[in-house]
């Protein structure tokens, strides 16, 4: 999942407008309670995702994604479900069998649970999908300047930068070390050959780190970083986001005084 | 003007001196070459230069550096930054932003300039360093000459005067070699004051208006002669025998569509050849490596090796024996002598330890742990601990990237002598003097084999 460089409405979007936006989804998401506003929220966002036509690939990660969370949280859900009323739907362990029933007191799958995970991955799905449209419409380092200007230090700005960029690289040595050691006839079979390769691919990954980190601090300082910065690019929030902002706010009050009844 | 006189620097916790009683001048417009075996203190010699020494690694110094009349132990880092700019080895670690004109910014914004000064400049670097179509790029998918020059244009934009470069062409091909003397001698030309540290200095000689040798912290007086008698002798061989032990037939491989990175390689290689292959980065040599192993697979064509067609990665292990370019991918174990049994042990053969801990005269630190040693020595475990497994075939990807002459020549030697034993050594490089070593010469480009050249 990676920045897209298209030219749609959600990257006209200052970055600071999406880390609002993102921050009213979080709100929205604990406020609602109604399957059917709930619903209206993640198809809103859904269909923000659709609008982006995003990769074939990005599409079948969302798919496999929120698959998962689906199916997890429905049988959770139908089977600790605990409020009442709850009519069982499918007998897994009755009471009355042996200890183990007796123990657990039956154990059912109901049909208010399922109805419940249906409607909690609803928030979860819309979670989701919004992250995702934050991650492909904006820039690694404008999202970092966003949060500079709502008050993140440099510091911490600096470093998200510098995971960012190394991580494809990190991958990369990974890969290598892995294939060096199928060439030293090391063959991992089991739990415990996984563990075992695991300490012999994290050794090297981290001492690699390490001295690189060393290099990269080094030249840092060469280059006079020091956590006071001027930036090139500069941040303007448009008409759009102000418009952005304004309705995002209006539908937030509205949900609270409809929640809570004032 | 940069003058040093009587300069003596210890690192914390050292009781030896990394320099020791340094005389040198250095006039404005001049380019120095500074030469010398690794831990003979040429980085050590910068550090001094760009406030990183005293600053950031502390230790004691005596004695005395001034650059235009003031001291860097006085000045803080980002101060110094605006007069001397330092280029390091790798390019990788220098370059913090995804998009290359981002980083081109970056120490711009550093020093507070403000924005429409930052973007003249950056446009005027990219421009003057030759990047100007790569601006948009994410940096990390640049060649690894891009990613130099983006380096250097991004030092270029903070505007210095004196520009350091510590081993800079060490990562670069022939090509990014090439394009690198380019920028130094325009950078040159502008009146820049240049100071180079370089293992393979040869065609830098000519721009050198001075050449600096460092010997165990000394700068060493003597020409340059000598240094060229350390240059390789050549060594007697005998001539290889006659089985074919590979067979490429045809060989056709893309990873994208429509992009071929190899095409019809034709390619037979006999028992106890010692085959050097050339070429830029991205003309196919890692990847016919891949090919050899079993890595990859080929889409036409056939791989015979041994008696084998098409052999996968498995039915290699212990018979090729594999080298990557970095040293610290490969070592896992917590001793020299448990990484040199690391390999025999997985196989559950025996091992002669003696004889390899001999071989690249490891007796002194067979207890030691792997990550201690210097980078040669760890290059040179890392060889050790795969002939351990003893291969018939060994192939090495750049095994001579950042060594200095005394490694190297270890290295080679070692690999000349598995060749006079019989066994089968391909080595990718891109050093020309691998050319006086090996018995074969190859030339790849752009997915071809141009040249295939006997040379004993």
């Amino acid at each position: 999942m990676r920045y897209l460089d298209k030219d749609t409405i959600f990257h006209w979007l200052d970055p600071r407008t999406k880390i609002f936006l993102s921050l009213a989804c979080a709100c929205l998401i604990v406020i609602l309670d109604k399957p059917m506003s709930l619903l209206v929220l993640f198809i809103t966002i859904l269909f923000g995702f659709i609008l982006l036509k995003p990769p074939f690939s990005y599409v079948k990660l969302a798919t496999y994604l929120m698959a998962i969370a689906f199916v997890a949280t429905i049988i959770s859900q139908g089977l600790f479900y605990y409020f009442e009323p709850k009519t069982p739907l499918v007998t897994i362990l009755p009471a009355e069998f042996g200890l183990l029933g007796r123990i657990t007191g039956g154990i059912y799958l109901y049909k208010e649970g399922l109805i419940y995970g249906a409607v909690q991955s609803m928030r979860l799905f819309s979670a989701m999908l919004l992250g995702m449209i934050i991650v492909m419409t904006t820039y690694p380092s404008e999202l970092i300047l966003g949060l500079n200007r709502l008050g993140v230090s440099e510091r911490v700005g600096f470093m998200l930068t510098v995971s960012i960029r190394f991580l494809p690289a990190l991958v990369e040595e990974a890969k290598r070390i892995l294939i060096a050691q199928r060439l030293r006839g090391l063959r991992l079979k089991g739990i415990s050959g996984a563990f075992k390769g695991f300490c012999f691919l994290l050794l090297p990954l981290i001492i690699d780190s390490l001295r690189s980190a060393r290099r990269i601090a080094l030249a840092a300082e060469v280059r006079a970083f020091s956590g006071k910065r001027t930036s090139v690019k500069s941040l303007k929030f448009s008409l759009l986001d102000w418009v952005t902002f304004v309705i995002t706010s209006l539908i937030i009050i509205l949900a609270i005084k409809y929640r809570f009844n004032l | 003007m940069i003058k040093i006189e009587n300069f003596t620097y210890s690192y914390p916790n050292s009781k030896i001196p990394a320099l020791k009683d340094i005389n040198l001048k250095i006039q404005d417009g001049e380019f120095i070459l500074i030469i010398g075996s690794t831990g003979s203190g040429k980085s050590t010699l910068l550090y001094c230069l760009n406030g990183l020494i005293p600053h950031t690694f502390g230790g004691e110094l005596s004695g005395e550096v001034l650059i235009n009349g003031f001291s860097p132990k006085d000045k803080p880092i980002r101060e110094i930054s605006k007069i001397i700019g330092t280029v390091f080895q790798n390019p990788d670690s220098q370059i913090f932003m995804l998009k290359a004109e981002d980083d081109v910014a970056f120490g711009c914004e550093n020093l507070l300039l403000p924005k429409e000064e930052i973007i003249e400049r950056r446009d005027s670097a990219l421009r003057e360093i030759g990047l100007s179509h790569l601006r948009d790029n994410e940096t990390f998918k640049l060649s690894g000459g891009q990613k130099q020059r983006l380096a250097i244009s991004s030092i270029y934009a903070m505007g210095p005067s004196i520009f350091l470069f510590d081993e800079p062409t060490t990562d670069l091909d022939q090509k990014g070699r090439q394009d690198f003397l380019k920028i130094l001698r325009k950078l040159k030309t502008k009146g820049n004051t240049i100071i180079l540290v370089e293992h393979q200095y040869e065609e830098f000689l000519s721009l050198a208006d001075k050449v600096v040798i460092l010997e165990e912290g000394k700068v060493n007086d003597a020409s340059l002669n000598k240094l060229n008698q350390m240059a390789i002798e050549k060594v007697q061989r005998v001539l290889p025998c006659l089985d074919n032990i590979i067979d490429l037939q045809g060989i056709y491989f893309e990873y994208e569509k429509e992009k071929p990175v190899l095409r019809d390689v034709n390619l037979k290689i006999k028992k106890g050849e010692l085959v050097a292959v050339l070429g830029d980065n991205g003309s196919g040599k890692t990847t016919l490596f891949k090919i050899l192993l079993g890595l990859l697979r080929q889409k036409q064509g056939k791989v015979t090796v041994f008696n084998l067609i098409n052999p996968s990665l498995e039915d290699l292990i212990g018979k090729v024996g594999f080298l990557f370019q970095n040293p610290d991918e490969q070592l896992f174990a917590n001793s020299v002598k448990e990484e040199i049994a690391f390999g025999p042990k997985q196989l559950r053969r025996k091992v002669d330890l003696d004889k390899y801990l001999n071989l690249a005269k490891f007796h002194f630190f067979k207890a030691r742990h792997p990550q201690t040693l210097s980078r040669g020595q760890r290059q040179l475990l890392a060889l050790v601990s795969i002939l351990a497994m003893e291969p018939e075939i060994i192939i090495l990807d750049e095994p001579t990237t950042g060594l200095d002459y005394k490694n190297w020549y270890n290295l080679l030697e070692i690999l000349n002598k598995l060749a006079t034993q019989g066994k089968t050594v391909i080595f990718s490089t891109h050093n020309m003097k691998a050319k006086e070593f090996a018995t074969r010469l190859l030339w790849l480009d752009q997915g071809r084999i141009i040249t295939d050249e006997i040379l004993r």
